[in-house]
């Protein structure tokens, strides 16, 4: 079997391959230049603090997002009304606290059932 | 020592030409343009190999930042360029006018001109790249793996199927 590597007509190939590509392209070198630095696009490399900046703030929209969206304690529970009840001042009187700061009072007239007193 | 010094001008050039320095670019395009465009040649032919190669830097200078190490600025860029030389072969399969190849015995005679092109275009491209890389360049088998993203084996068997396909062509003067 014959061995490529060592074959005569390979081998000849080969120097006219050199010789071939010895060529100069037709483009000489400085007008190659001027060519591909008119076609440069501007790049912008930002810099690392840059970089850096960007991330970290992706970060805190991340953070923001993700506790956002989460379930919170019931405690937490703003703007809805906590059904807490103390024990009424007066037999007639019925608290209700609803936060913190809002306590509603409901007094009902005995006599007046048709009004939603008491009868 | 010689060899120290161009590598550090290189990877100079290029840590300048990714602070946006066009010039320092047009030093780099200048000193590889030569050595690229033979690379090209072998694989897509004469008549696309210098747009291939201009394409390919202008690619090169918008994919600077992603060049880990400054020094390997030529092996890098030729692997862009032997990668769009890939994507011009295929576009340009089946358009390439094969025309037949002289006798070898008349490859001496001033009056023949045979073309390394006529025998590289009926081989695959990675081939055509191989041989060059090999018998022009005179590179290790593993200077090339790296060029054309292949391992150091799969260069050698390229290079024996690419002149088992030379000595087919050049002896019956067809693929």
């Amino acid at each position: 079997m014959r061995d490529p590597d060592r074959d005569d007509l390979v081998m000849s190939f080969e120097d006219r391959l050199r010789e071939w590509s010895r060529r100069s392209p037709n483009l000489p070198t400085s007008i190659a230049r001027t060519r591909v630095l008119a076609r440069l696009p501007e790049v912008s490399r930002p810099v690392p603090w840059l970089r850096l900046a960007a991330a970290a703030a992706l970060v805190v929209v991340l953070v923001v997002a993700v506790w956002r969206g989460s379930p919170r304690p019931a405690g937490e529970v703003k703007g809805s009304i906590a059904w807490n009840c103390p024990p009424p001042l007066d037999r007639n009187i019925v608290v209700w606290q609803l936060d913190d700061r809002t306590t509603v009072y409901f007094a009902l007239r005995p006599g007046e059932p048709d009004k939603g007193g008491v009868s | 020592m010689a060899l120290v010094g161009v590598d550090t001008t290189t990877a100079d050039l290029v840590r300048t030409a990714l602070e946006g320095d066009r010039d320092a670019f047009g030093v780099l395009v200048e000193s590889h343009w030569d050595r690229l465009v033979r690379l090209a040649r072998s694989v897509v032919g004469d008549a696309e190999a210098e747009d291939v190669v201009q394409d390919s830097l202008v690619v090169a200078w918008t994919r600077l930042a992603r060049l880990s190490d400054p020094q390997s600025f030529g092996p890098w860029v030729s692997r862009i360029v032997f990668r769009r030389c890939l994507r011009a072969s295929r576009r340009q399969r089946g358009r390439v006018s094969l025309d037949a190849v002289p006798e070898p015995s008349r490859w001496c005679d001033p009056e023949v001109s045979v073309s390394a092109w006529q025998v590289l275009a009926r081989l695959a491209p990675r081939q055509s790249a191989v041989l060059h890389l090999t018998a022009v360049e005179g590179m290790t088998d593993a200077e090339i793996a790296r060029i054309l993203g292949i391992t150091p084996a799969s260069v050698r068997a390229h290079r024996r199927r690419a002149r088992a396909g030379v000595a087919r062509i050049v002896r019956g003067g067809t693929s």
